[in-house]
């Protein structure tokens, strides 16, 4: 067993690796992480670079991948890549669905039946409030494509983000329950979590405060480095954030796990880092 | 025209994980804030600085003397500066701070054969090219243990390293530094 597997079995780290395909976006979120938006820098990981940790990944005793951006799906072979990816380990793809039409939408059929679920992110019951915060014709684009995808046996989960999921009106949450539900989405795939107050969210004074602290580690991969949380890699007025960097090298793969592993086994031991939130 | 900063600090609050242990309370050196930009280099690199530059079986005053020389050998600004300040904490006169940067030639002014030998390899080693003259070697050898040689060597040879690097990234002398240096006169 490598340390980092020991690592992981013994709940210092996550079990999952994320990978930050890139950040640029077709929307402009208010509570955005890296400030992704359509002209934004696109910080690409390449297909071959993140097939190549992936497996090493695994070899090291990862259990799962997580692929995230900017908008994964602006990125033409994202869906061939996640099907490969899924042969290694099991993979969560995080997408704002809005391109799931045409073209797009039938590029994702291969992905039916395998280990792959893709995170689509749907904050209010209602059109208005939803989009206020997503931009205009976002909760129509999500409630056409999330039937399409489950009909094609794709795994969906779904994420809602908002201010403070501890005071969230159980109204609300009830008829957006009733609602994911209505889209063929189990309870057990819906994931309530904060906005963090970082990158855009931080600008706009949004969301709660989130550091190494709060927490789970999970190494995470971006163009500019390896990170301690899919939270880490954020931007703020178009200037990376590095309070959460492990270290600028990815390959091998053992570098940067391996020095989460020892940070994280160097935190206080009574801290509480979890905030529950993906 | 005002030359521009080529690579600005890490702020404290921007510190990575693997920086964080090297940030101090009361400020910290602009090695560590530049060396922060990459949190795996300055992990191995900090403690590799502190075992050969600190505290050792060497005493403090002949480091200095091999550090300062070693710095105005290699022109490094920040280095004399900043080590100008330690030397003179680790009893070396400003006089003989002057001569190792220098201002004087350094044989006028130190007279144990034991630092003239000192000085005299690191002249060759920083200041010379290929080999070293195998009898300024045995001068030292004559006066130093072994273990005395490699680590005076691996001292000068890092120093010329962080020369270099301070150098290029044209990193600032402390604005406590340059006060003690302008109250012994030595700037």
């Amino acid at each position: 067993m490598t340390a980092v597997a020991e690592a992981i079995g013994e709940g210092r780290i996550g079990g999952r690796l994320w990978l930050y395909a890139n950040y640029h976006c077709n929307l402009r979120c208010s509570y955005c992480l890296t400030e992704s938006a359509p002209g934004v820098k696109r910080r690409l990981l390449e297909p071959a670079t993140m097939v190549a940790r992936a497996r090493e990944a695994r070899d090291l005793g990862f259990t799962a991948l997580g692929v995230t951006g900017g908008e994964p799906f602006l990125l033409d072979w994202m869906p061939e890549l996640i099907a490969e990816l899924a042969a290694i380990l099991p993979v969560v793809v995080l997408s704002n669905a809005t391109l799931f039409s045409g073209r797009r939408l039938a590029a994702l059929e291969p992905l039916a039946g395998l280990p792959v679920q893709i995170q689509i992110s749907l904050d209010r019951p209602d059109p208005e409030p939803n989009d206020e915060m997503r931009g205009p014709e976002n909760f129509a684009k999500v409630l056409a494509a999330i039937p399409e995808l489950v009909a094609r046996g794709i795994g969906v989960r779904i994420a809602t983000t908002i201010e403070d999921p501890a005071a969230y009106d159980p109204d609300e949450r009830e008829r957006l329950c009733a609602l994911h539900r209505s889209l063929g989405v189990g309870d057990e795939d819906h994931v309530v979590r904060p906005i963090v107050h970082r990158g855009r969210a931080a600008t706009n004074d949004l969301g709660v405060e989130a550091g190494f602290a709060e927490l789970e580690p999970e190494l995470t991969l971006t163009a500019d480095g390896a990170f301690a949380s899919p939270f880490g890699p954020t931007v703020r007025g178009g200037r990376l954030d590095t309070d959460l960097l492990v270290a600028r090298t990815t390959a091998p793969l053992s570098v940067p796990a391996s020095a989460l592993a020892r940070v994280a086994g160097a935190r206080d031991g009574g801290t509480d880092s979890r905030l529950g939130i993906r | 025209m005002a030359s521009q900063v080529l690579v600005g600090p890490v702020e404290p609050s921007q510190a990575p994980l693997l920086a964080r242990p090297y940030y101090g309370v009361d400020g910290t050196s602009p090695i560590v804030t530049s060396l922060a930009h990459v949190p795996e280099a300055l992990d191995v690199a900090m403690p590799f600085i502190a075992v050969v530059l600190g505290p050792s079986a060497i005493g403090a005053r002949a480091k200095e003397l091999v550090v300062v020389r070693t710095s105005s050998l290699l022109e490094c600004r920040y280095c004399v500066q900043t080590h100008s300040v330690v030397a003179l904490e680790s009893d070396v006169t400003a006089t003989e701070v002057r001569a190792l940067c220098g201002a004087t030639p350094w044989a006028n002014v130190f007279e144990r054969e034991q630092e003239r030998a000192l000085l005299a390899w690191v002249d060759a080693v920083a200041g010379g090219r290929g080999a070293v003259p195998a009898e300024i070697g045995e001068r030292l050898r004559a006066q130093h243990s072994e273990a005395d040689v490699v680590e005076l060597t691996l001292l000068c040879a890092a120093t010329m390293m962080l020369n270099r690097y301070c150098s290029a990234l044209e990193l600032p002398t402390s604005p406590a530094a340059l006060r003690r240096l302008a109250a012994e006169g030595l700037l």
